[in-house]
């Protein structure tokens, strides 16, 4: 039964996106946070999006950092850029199953959302969002 | 018989061997979180390590009852470049050497 997904992987490879344009636009949000919070050091989400790779060393290898920020832009800009397709090839949905994952987590954790008694007790509307994110990445990640 | 010519054998200098030693034993850790699905875990180790279903299944239970999972061990640079493409797909991350 396909009707009721979200995503499904079709018999050319690839990738249909049945979102509606409530579906798009939360996409969008999520998108669009990624691309400034790569853009801004500010963001609230920095903290997500500069992690440490080695935690026993002051700083990481600015090459390597530099390459995360890289590949987490591009595929930002590319879900960004792919937004209102109705199909997606496999590296477009790789890219959107990434910058979601990526918004999930940036959102959680900006929220203070690290345990699940912490997600238990967190606000309707925050609550709302995180399962609207998991939501959306489980029926993409069924398409891998 | 011609004369047997000198055949070069190719010999790793100590420099290059320390370092070799040293490069093996980092290890790609990825920690548990309360938000992220399993399925979402499942797939990305599949495709960024290449590991069949089951063992990536594996790790990601690891992960979820143990708080943590080695799911890659080797050299430092490898390690990092993984780490670095497990980050990019949004899980939380790091390298540690081995004890």
């Amino acid at each position: 039964m396909s009707a009721h997904r979200l995503f499904v992987r079709r018999r050319d490879g690839r990738i249909q996106v049945r979102l509606n344009e409530v579906g798009r636009s939360i996409a969008r949000e999520a998108f669009g946070h990624v691309v400034a919070a790569e853009r801004d050091p500010e963001h609230e989400w920095g903290a997500t999006l500069t992690a440490p790779v080695d935690p026993t060393r002051d700083a990481d290898d600015p090459v390597t950092t530099l390459r995360r920020q890289q590949a987490t832009a591009t595929n930002a800009e590319l879900a960004v850029a792919t937004l209102h397709e109705e199909f997606l090839t496999d590296a477009e949905a790789w890219a959107w199953l990434c910058t979601l994952q990526v918004a999930l987590r940036a959102t959680a954790v900006s929220r203070g959302l690290l345990t699940d008694e912490k997600l238990a007790e967190a606000d309707s509307d925050v609550l709302s969002e995180v399962q609207t994110l998991q939501q959306f990445l489980f029926e993409l990640a069924a398409c891998f | 018989m011609p004369a047997q010519s000198p055949v070069e054998v190719p010999v790793e200098s100590p420099v290059r061997r320390e370092r070799t030693v040293r490069d093996f034993g980092w290890n790609v850790v990825v920690w548990n979180d309360p938000v992220t699905p399993m399925t979402v875990v499942v797939v990305i180790f599949k495709r960024i390590f290449g590991y069949p279903d089951t063992r990536a299944t594996q790790l990601m239970l690891t992960v979820h009852h143990e708080g943590r999972a080695i799911v890659w061990s080797g050299s430092r640079e490898r390690a990092e470049s993984y780490c670095v493409k497990v980050q990019v797909a949004g899980l939380q991350c790091t390298i540690e050497q081995d004890r």
